[in-house]
């Protein structure tokens, strides 16, 4: 897409907000297409945009030529040289990653001069390669062993490796997730491309020349990356895999099963890797809108925690108040009991980080049947105003993918970096390939790129929908929002942007929840219900102390600790549960393996619950749950559809009141790489993450 | 003393003019002062000292500026630059110089890619000095003796190619030569030669010396400009060429230190003057390096096309113990293929010749190897140099060399199977034309030379060691 | 109705399996319960169930009674002939303790039915 030149042109008060504007084209007019070439790959004509390469014109006829080093999402090194193809009229064979297409070009992937090219490079590759392979972690999925299968030599020429040996090389410490076997490294530099440009850390690197190279970090020291995890996916061979899953299982024993994650509000689209009933590990799937392929790190390993910490059983307080194990009939009726004879403006119910749509409509529906119109989530978000009774004033309005296209990012009052990974990697990606330009307000934190920091007072800012006085800052964000894209030339292009910091925040919004559990706090509830609740919004302290808690959730945290009942319920793998994440897209996990123990999926608990109160929910099963959410909102079941939102002028209309002084910093929890890697209970409850803490922490102190 | 014997013995140049039967009709050079073509030559060289470029190539006289300026140096420099980058292509092109670097581009038609309208880019002319060809010693001459020859010439070179700066990248060990560079930059800086308004012509041009670190690879060009950027010296995937997309993004031009520097002379004398040395597509003087078994090792600047062995002979003082106890001749530096003694009695030194000889002129260092040479080992030991030299991005350059040398070692003992010969030709035409720049061909072809021309030898060494020591274990494996 | 008249017609036509008349279907009935009534101290003892001879006695009458009202000759023959296969397999210690043990199990366990049932009563 052609880029109109940036014509800084905002006219704000303060010269110390010069936030330069785009005018940018966003759709209309499409820029001119450029005259095709034609190309014949085989004699195979077909008709590509000049600039493409050579391996992408192959790729367009469904032609697939190897590679090692070539990674569409990657800047091109053809240094492997496995993807040589003859080229008419060419002496020498070219690199096809590399190689743009010229017109009439011919090509001839399986010519013989093109598999003589790759059974040498191929041989090239393997004289140094250990012959490792039933113990390597990357057997069974790994490129070389495939590549040379398909374009090897069937015998071998390596009379050198009985007089002088292959070559050794000493592996690596890079940090607990990543286990490295560095005499098995093919030297694609792969890893090194990632982590430079889409993680944003020049650690990785080459040392020493010809066969003493060697991929590593200069000196020894972890990759201070919450993206690191995707080396271990971008390597072709077995030189980076996963610590945690090392010898952990072959691929063609595990089931794999497509999920969506819920440990940050983006829903990462994952592949749950299974085998009898337990996870093994999680990888990226790959969709274009969230989250390209990668996955952070915290998705992909904080599943060791599902197996940890559970909660298997119900349980209740016995009479000396610890928590005892009892059956399901016992803890329903107790909670039960608990609802029924409660009045309605006492009960409250507070949805937690990773609750679904499901359960949240359960609940919400048994509570409001019970009288009551107390459901919270535990993130609060300013309610004056248009509030949450405007879909755009919640959501990520410019969808994930379109972040590539911005050609400058106001950041307020958020730590994008850790709080959504993945969408940070996508502003860095525009900031690298487009020159995009970063303002951030808040806290000074380390976003991998540069930007401009406008301060972290939000007096200087006025706006920020976090701090202490929310309404006014997202106020003053609609208003600047409308005032920038009254001023685009585009005006399909939304301007704000609001960035939930759950996977549970924007369903329950849609669901009509409030956030935030602050005043229903304060009137001293007699029955609390936290549905996975386990933040720490909702303290014992703050409670009555004849409060009755009733907790319904995966494990055992803050949230269970303080309960007088309960409830186990199913982890994200293990239910096929609705998110929506931070852009108003409705996805579902599918259910990967059983709940351990007694655990049940959650609506059904609720539904359950209902049963015995007498206040029967009219569905028995998930599509009369899903018929229900869709009655509430279509956009709720649209599984992998983002509805367009609107109305931010009537937002901004409604917020024009709030617009008072502001006063205060704005701040944001997760400050360091340390920070991010516990959040949730699943995350908390992982050893690896812990590892992960602890290394970083060592990091920081060691001199490099 | 070698150029005044020549005017002594030969007279001048056109003494020499007959007619042969082998004249290329075409290469009638254009003569402006003259009526009459001259007859096209047969016979090419001794060079006459009044067509020599590099007139203080043995450091006899004065390198500063003041000597420079007394061997016609920065003479009506300022005249030159006004006629514009065209003419001076034009002339680069009637002269038909070809790089002196190795790879023998076409200097003009190199300088002509920089002509395109400009895109707001600067451009930059990039001047190789990493001289690190085992055998070449060359630029180092140029440098420490004549260096005002190539401040000039980039000079000129730049403004043929709209250059706004040169960067002269010279090798870090070249210490004396970066020193003396940077004495005859300075000089021309205050003489007004560079900088703004060099030579008063309106023109601001500067030149810069970055010394480099060691890496042979980094004579490679792109190599070389991601050396200058501050990066790990790795030759860059082309397309796009440096004259796209080169230093710092910009279009760019490397050219060796000996074609910038006669550069200055060419256009000052002619390119139709240049062109009358050697034969067609070959024309021009060249400055050989003769090292190696014979009695007076030089470098001489002699006319191109010359017969090699008249080149020894005459410049070398012959091979030591005579002609006839020659070996081989390694003709353009380490990474050409040797030739034999029976191919080097009628070899002619110039691009095409050499190349008729399954050789390459490359930077034209002579190489020569007598009867008393280890050739396996020695063509070992080059072979080691690649392996060290070798910058590890690509496969087959990273994996085959170090295999190569594996495998040349043990030749060397005669410790392997006489098929590990054709394995070894095998791994050699792998690696060839498979690599991203021609560091790997610079490695396969001493071996493939080698091959060629001395497979009895290897296999007698075979012989010779399974009738010491049983026979090779590779026998066994292979 | 027609199906009923083609079954109707059917019965009438068909050839017996044993016993041509009722009382040669009570002979075979009443053998085969003397026959079981025999067997169990040997039954109890050998399976090591623990049930007493009366309880069994109690259990075979049970089960004889089940079928009381069964008045099809044919049928009557093929439970009698799998009586005859239990006996046998008891007899010679094919089954084991479990399948003996089966006999008193009451019935079978109604599926759940209804959401509350199947919550808390199966794994679901």
């Amino acid at each position: 897409m052609l880029r109109q030149p940036l014509c800084r042109a905002l006219a704000l008060s303060s010269p110390a907000r010069a936030v330069p504007l785009a005018s940018r084209s966003y759709s209309n007019p499409v820029p001119a297409e450029p005259e095709k070439v034609e190309v014949f790959i085989n004699d195979k004509p077909v008709y590509v945009a000049p600039g493409t390469t050579v391996l992408q014109a192959a790729a367009q006829v469904g032609v697939e030529i190897p590679r090692f080093c070539y990674h569409e999402r990657l800047a091109v090194a053809g240094n492997c040289r496995m993807c040589l193809v003859e080229v008419e009229r060419s002496p020498k064979p070219v690199a096809a990653c590399a190689m743009p297409v010229m017109k009439g070009m011919r090509v001839k992937t399986d010519s013989d001069l093109t598999r003589k090219a790759r059974e040498g490079v191929m041989e090239f590759l393997l004289v140094n390669h250990p012959l490792d392979c039933p113990i390597c972690d990357q057997g069974g999925e790994c490129d070389l062993q495939d590549q040379s299968m398909a374009f090897g030599s069937d015998r071998s020429r390596f009379t050198d490796v009985h007089f002088s040996g292959k070559r050794a090389v000493e592996d690596k410490d890079i940090g607990p997730l990543i286990k490295t076997i560095m005499t098995r490294c093919i030297h694609c530099t792969r890893c090194i491309r990632f982590a430079s440009e889409v993680a944003g850390v020049d650690d990785f690197g080459t040392t020493g020349r010809g066969t003493d190279m060697q991929v590593g970090t200069y000196v020894e020291k972890m990759l201070l990356s919450e993206l690191s995890g995707n080396v271990i996916d971008l390597c072709p061979v077995g030189a980076l895999t996963s610590k945690p899953y090392s010898f952990a299982a072959r691929p063609w024993e595990t089931r794999r099963i497509d999920s969506v994650d819920v440990l940050d509000p983006l829903g990462s689209n994952i592949v749950v890797t299974t085998r009898t009933n337990e996870v093994l590990r999680i990888l990226p799937r790959t969709n274009e809108e969230i989250n390209e392929e990668w996955l952070s790190d915290k998705s992909r390993f904080a599943c060791d925690g599902l197996k940890r910490q559970r909660l298997v059983t119900p349980m209740m307080t016995d009479s000396r108040g610890n928590l005892m194990p009892v059956d399901w009939e016992d803890a329903i009726v107790a909670a039960a009991r608990a609802l029924r004879d409660c009045p309605p403006n006492k009960l409250l119910a507070v949805a937690g980080d990773m609750a679904d749509a499901e359960s949240l409509v359960a609940l919400k529906d048994l509570v409001n049947r019970l009288g009551s119109e107390n459901t919270c989530t535990e993130q609060y978000f300013p309610l004056d105003g248009a509030g949450i009774d405007l879909r755009s004033s919640y959501l990520c309005n410019t969808k994930i993918a379109n972040v590539e296209d911005a050609d400058f990012v106001l950041l307020i009052g958020t730590n994008v970096r850790f709080e959504a990974p993945l969408l940070n990697a996508r502003i860095r990606k525009a900031y690298v390939h487009k020159d995009t330009d970063v303002a951030l307000i808040g806290p000074k934190v380390d976003l991998t790129y540069d930007y401009m920091h406008v301060g972290d007072s939000a007096s200087v800012v006025k706006i920020s929908p976090r701090g202490p006085e929310g309404s006014a800052l997202l106020a003053y964000t609609q208003e600047l929002a409308c005032k920038l894209q009254d001023k685009l030339q585009d005006k399909e292009w939304k301007v704000l942007n609001v960035l939930q910091r759950t996977a549970s925040q924007v369903a329950a919004l849609d669901l009509g929840y409030q956030p935030g559990v602050g005043k229903a706090l304060q009137d001293g509830p007699k029955v609390v219900y936290l549905l996975g609740a386990d933040s720490g919004v909702v303290s014992r302290d703050q409670l009555p102390k004849d409060a009755f808690v009733i907790y319904q959730g995966h494990h055992g945290d803050a949230g269970a600790a303080m309960a007088d009942v309960v409830l186990p319920g199913a982890a994200y793998t293990e239910k096929r549960a609705t998110f929506v994440n931070a852009e108003g897209r409705a996805q579902q996990t599918l259910v990967a393996v059983a709940p351990p123990g007694m655990a049940r999926e959650d609506w059904k608990i609720i539904r359950a619950l209902s049963e015995v109160i007498g206040e029967r929910l009219p569905y028995d099963n998930l599509d009369e749950v899903r018929d229900r959410l869709s009655e509430i909102s279509p956009a709720l079941v649209a599984y992998g559809d983002v509805q367009e939102n609107n109305y931010f002028a009537q937002a901004r209309a409604l917020a024009q009141s709030l617009q008072k002084p502001v006063s205060g910093k704005l701040d944001v929890q997760l400050k360091h790489l340390e920070d991010f890697f516990m959040t949730d209970t699943i995350s908390r409850a992982s050893p690896t993450m812990a590892k992960c803490i602890q290394a970083v922490l060592k990091q920081k102190d060691s001199p490099y | 003393m070698a150029g005044a014997l020549a005017r002594v013995i030969q007279g001048t140049k056109s003494h020499l003019g007959i007619v042969g039967p082998l004249a290329n009709i075409n290469n009638v050079p254009k003569r402006f002062q003259n009526t009459e073509a001259p007859p096209a030559k047969s016979q090419y060289g001794p060079l006459s000292d009044c067509d020599r470029i590099f007139t203080n190539l043995y450091g006899r006289h004065d390198w500063r500026l003041s000597g420079a300026l007394k061997r016609g140096d920065w003479y009506k420099t300022k005249e030159i630059l006004n006629m514009g980058s065209d003419w001076i292509i034009g002339e680069l092109k009637t002269s038909g110089l070809r790089g002196r670097g190795g790879a023998g581009f076409p200097t003009g038609m190199k300088w002509s890619f920089m002509n395109k309208p400009s895109d707001g880019r600067p451009k930059y002319l990039v001047v190789n000095a990493d001289e690190g060809e085992p055998g070449t010693c060359k630029d180092r001459e140029i440098m420490r003796h004549d260096p005002h020859k190539l401040v000039e010439g980039c000079l000129i070179a730049g403004r043929a190619i709209g250059a706004r700066a040169a960067y002269i990248y010279i090798r870090g060990e070249f210490y004396n030569e970066a020193s003396n560079l940077q004495v005859a930059i300075a000089e021309a800086y205050q003489a007004g030669l560079l900088g703004k308004n060099a030579c008063s012509s309106g023109y601001d041009f500067d030149v810069f010396v970055h010394r480099g670190a060691g890496a042979y690879i980094c004579g490679e060009e792109t190599a070389l400009i991601e050396s200058i950027e501050g990066k790990q010296g790795k030759p860059r995937l082309k397309p796009p060429f440096p004259a796209d997309i080169g230093l710092f993004g910009c279009p760019t031009t490397v050219n060796n230190v000996e074609t910038i520097a006669c550069s200055p002379t060419i256009v000052r004398r002619g390119g139709s003057w240049f062109a009358s040395f050697g034969r067609t597509r070959n024309s021009g003087t060249k400055l050989f390096n003769i090292s190696g078994h014979v009695n007076t090792p030089c470098t001489v600047e002699e006319e191109m096309s010359i017969p090699l062995k008249y080149l020894i002979e005459r410049h070398a003082g012959g091979v030591i113990g005579g002609w006839e106890n020659l070996l081989a001749i390694i003709p353009g530096g380490s990474s050409t293929p040797l030739m034999p003694k029976h191919v080097c009695e009628t070899a002619i030194m110039d691009f095409d010749g050499l190349v008729a000889c399954q050789s390459s002129l490359g930077t034209a260092a002579i190489i020569v190897m007598d009867k008393s040479t280890d050739i396996v080992k020695a063509i070992a030991r080059l072979i080691m140099f690649y392996k060290h030299e070798s910058c590890g991005q690509c496969t087959p350059c990273r994996e085959g060399v170090s295999w190569m040398n594996k495998i040349m070692y043990r030749f060397v003992e005669g410790n392997a199977s006489v098929k590990e010969i054709d394995m070894l030709w095998e791994i050699s035409k792998q690696i060839e034309g498979h690599t991203i720049c021609a560091l790997g061909d610079g490695a396969a072809w001493p071996v493939q030379g080698l091959i060629r021309h001395f497979r009895p030898e290897l296999e007698r060494r075979m012989q010779a060691y399974a009738c010491a020591y049983g026979p090779s274990r590779a026998e066994r494996l292979y | 109705m027609a199906a009923k008249q083609a079954i109707q017609v059917g019965t009438k036509i068909v050839k017996p399996v044993l016993s041509t008349n009722h009382a040669e279907a009570r002979l075979r009935v009443l053998s085969l319960y003397k026959a079981w009534y025999r067997q169990i101290p040997y039954i109890v003892k050998e399976f090591d169930i623990p049930k007493s001879e009366n309880q069994c006695r109690e259990k075979l009458k049970e089960l004889f009674m089940t079928n009381k009202d069964v008045t099809d000759i044919r049928v009557i023959d093929l439970l009698v002939i799998k009586g005859q296969m239990e006996l046998q397999e008891s007899v010679n210690m094919w089954k084991q303790k479990g399948h003996i043990m089966a006999y008193f199990k009451p019935t079978e366990e109604p599926k759940p039915k209804g959401f509350l049932s199947k919550f808390f009563n199966s794994n679901e």
